[in-house]
């Protein structure tokens, strides 16, 4: 499995504030990942490093093999739809479509005009004046049509309304279902990544919770309750990712590549929302760590 | 690149257009007039000294009507100082509306995440960006500046044939005409832009980047011919007498003796940098010889004690007497070219200074 993102230590120190510190990831290729995390987990700046807007300042970031931004070559290798979209707000969208055409050697005149199409978009309005909908579908349009190996969305639906939301990222399956490109989107908005993304990265405090396919996640995490008990005192091969007491029953979370066998427990599926939030509230406990650089940093 | 270079560049490029054809247009209709009122003022056909009596006749025709035109007062003043002005300003203006908000624009608008990301090079974009519209503001104001040049021939010629004192007659060296002549207008709009760019690279705002921009070419403008322009160059020097220099002596509060020379001797056309009132050994003086205050009281009357104004002939007659001369220092008109190169070439230089200060700032990605 080749990685589309791959860091290693990776650091970025804003004035002497570290928004992001000792990140190691490994992005798999020919996915739709879901990098999820609380706001200000770092994945903004993390996507910066990747586009290379930033450059780091410790660690490494490989994208596709290469250098972020290393020359036209590796630019043309990844598309990227910024946060809200931005776009020229004086142009129209006809001349959006010839900025795309200018500026990249592989860019896709015919797919470009098919996608405006069917969006009905009307080529001549202002960028300007679109709806916060049409910027994303146009932004992701500009971003699709340089025929990219990686297309990278930072929190591409988090400024549209739930109906917008849902036809950008059904829009966003059909674009990519196309073409065998990777894609890596953030959000701190899960349900959306529920429905576009099969695999996914929870992102707290610059560190990687859990990374996995959905349906693997899925398949080895469930819902146990039964009597009150010591998470210690259960099986080994049994990870407790979070657990909930009330003075008779435990409810856990767990973890287990095989099937729960003790007839103690009524095990019931977990959704990816309540998965993903409890990695989250998993790293909000304090917990001993071994990296304590990076605790001083955070605060 | 080109493409949307110009794309995003269309509406200024426009506007400068309308604004030069209508500076070109107005001094078109009205060259005729003042070419007709040069020819038939006997310019043409004059020897020797009657020249400058004619020439000044001309010229104080032209500041005080408006030869075929019947608006009041004088058009041509008007224009003349309106089209220099416009030189001088051009750079400014080119600064601060298309180099402040250059990259300024695209960092506060965060479009600059759209077009990095395209398949260009930050460093492609800039070199394209700044070599297309600095090109564009270097020939708009040197355009200005070739058009006026043309437009007030007469009146430059004129004023070499030695129309002494009228509104026209600043000579090349002065303050409003050396920059909004020759190729200066070619460096100031170079560093102008340079200028703004930087700004806007650097304060990420383009308002507030537009607002500096303004202030520090504004202080450029103020300091180079103070400071800077004459010493491009070394200056020669002279010692004359305070008649052949022209020289006006006057009395101020501390130092009590200052002498303003108006022509160097043997040196048509120089440019005077400082005069200064020395004794017989060459020493600077600076209090008014002692036999002269009578006179001094004479002329400044009630007033003596405070500032006085230029001196009459007897206060200059009684300085001269007592062996005080003019050193002069100045710049000879010869240095015209070279100083014109050496301001062009200063600019250019700064110029290119801060392109390649905003490649390497673009290029750190912080």
């Amino acid at each position: 499995m080749t990685a589309v993102i791959e860091t290693e230590g990776l650091g970025k120190q804003y004035r002497g504030r570290w928004a992001l510190a000792g990140c190691t990831l490994s992005i798999p290729a020919g996915h739709v990942v879901g990098l999820v995390g609380p706001n200000g987990a770092g994945k903004t700046t993390l996507l910066n490093l990747a586009t290379g807007e930033l450059a780091p300042s410790a660690g490494t970031i490989e994208v596709l093999g290469n250098r972020p931004a290393a020359g036209p070559a590796q630019l043309a290798r990844v598309g990227y739809l910024a946060q809200d979209a931005p776009l020229y707000a004086g142009l129209p969208v006809a001349d959006h479509l010839r900025l795309g055409a200018h500026l990249n050697p592989g860019w896709d005149a015919g797919m470009a005009r098919r996608r405006i199409e069917r969006l009905d978009l009307d080529l001549r309005q202002k960028a300007g004046t679109l709806s916060g909908g049409q910027r994303a579908q146009l932004a992701l349009t500009l971003a699709t049509a340089k025929r990219p190996e990686l297309l990278i969305l930072d929190e591409p639906v988090a400024s549209l309304d739930p109906l917008a939301r849902r036809e950008f990222l059904q829009d966003l399956m059909e674009t990519v279902g196309e073409d065998q490109v990777s894609v890596v989107l953030s959000s701190h908005l899960i349900s959306d990544l529920e429905r576009a993304c099969d695999y996914v990265i929870v992102l707290v405090d610059s560190r990687v919770r859990v990374a996995g396919p959905v349906d693997e996640l899925l398949a080895t995490h469930h819902l146990l309750s039964g009597p009150r008990r010591d998470p210690a005192s259960l099986p080994a091969g049994l990870q407790v990712i979070s657990a909930s007491h009330t003075d008779r029953q435990s409810t856990l979370l767990v973890r287990t590549s095989g099937p729960v066998l003790d007839p103690a427990w009524a095990v019931s599926e977990v959704g990816l929302e309540d998965l993903v939030l409890a990695y989250m509230r998993q790293a909000a406990r304090p917990a001993p760590r071994n990296d304590h650089r990076h605790l001083e940093v955070r605060k | 690149m080109i493409w949307l270079t110009w794309r995003q560049f269309r509406a200024q490029a426009i506007t400068a257009a309308a604004v030069m054809a209508v500076f070109a247009i107005v001094l078109a209709a009205t060259a005729s007039d003042l070419s007709g009122m040069y020819n038939s003022s006997g310019l043409l056909t004059c020897h020797g000294d009657a020249c400058s009596g004619l020439a000044s006749t001309f010229l104080s025709n032209l500041a005080s009507n408006g030869g075929g035109f019947v608006i009041p007062g004088s058009p041509y003043a008007i224009l003349y100082f309106l089209s220099v002005l416009v030189i001088l300003i051009a750079p400014a203006i080119t600064g601060v509306f298309w180099g402040a908000p250059l990259i300024a624009r695209e960092l506060e608008t965060g479009t600059f995440r759209l077009t990095w990301n395209q398949s260009i090079t930050r460093t492609r974009w800039l070199t394209v960006k700044l070599t297309l519209i600095g090109v564009a503001a270097m020939a708009v104001t040197e355009a200005f500046s070739l058009i006026q040049a043309w437009w007030a021939a007469p009146i430059g010629k004129a004023v070499g044939l030695g129309g002494g004192s009228s509104i026209f007659s600043e000579g090349r060296f002065g303050w409003f005409v050396f920059p909004t002549h020759g190729i200066t207008p070619l460096g100031y709009a170079a560093f102008g832009f340079a200028l703004g760019v930087t700004t806007g690279l650097v304060i990420r705002r383009a308002i507030p980047a537009m607002a500096v921009t303004l202030a520090i070419f504004a202080a450029v403008q103020f300091i180079t011919p103070l400071w800077i322009r004459p010493n491009l160059f070394p200056t020669s020097q002279t010692v004359t007498t305070i008649a052949a220099a022209g020289a006006n002596v006057s009395l101020r509060v501390n130092p009590k003796l200052a002498v303003t020379a108006s022509v160097v001797p043997g040196q048509p056309g120089a440019w005077i940098i400082s005069s200064d009132g020395v004794n017989a050994a060459g020493q600077p003086v600076s209090t008014i010889p002692a036999a002269c205050e009578p006179v001094i009281s004479g002329t400044l009357g009630s007033h003596s004690g405070s500032a006085a104004g230029p001196g009459s002939a007897a206060v200059n007659n009684c300085v001269a007497s007592h062996g005080i001369r003019v050193a002069e220092s100045y710049q000879p008109a010869s240095h015209y070219w070279p100083l014109q190169w050496s301001e062009t070439g200063m600019f250019l230089a700064l110029a290119l200074t801060l392109a390649g200060y905003c490649f390497w700032r673009l290029n750190r990605r912080t």
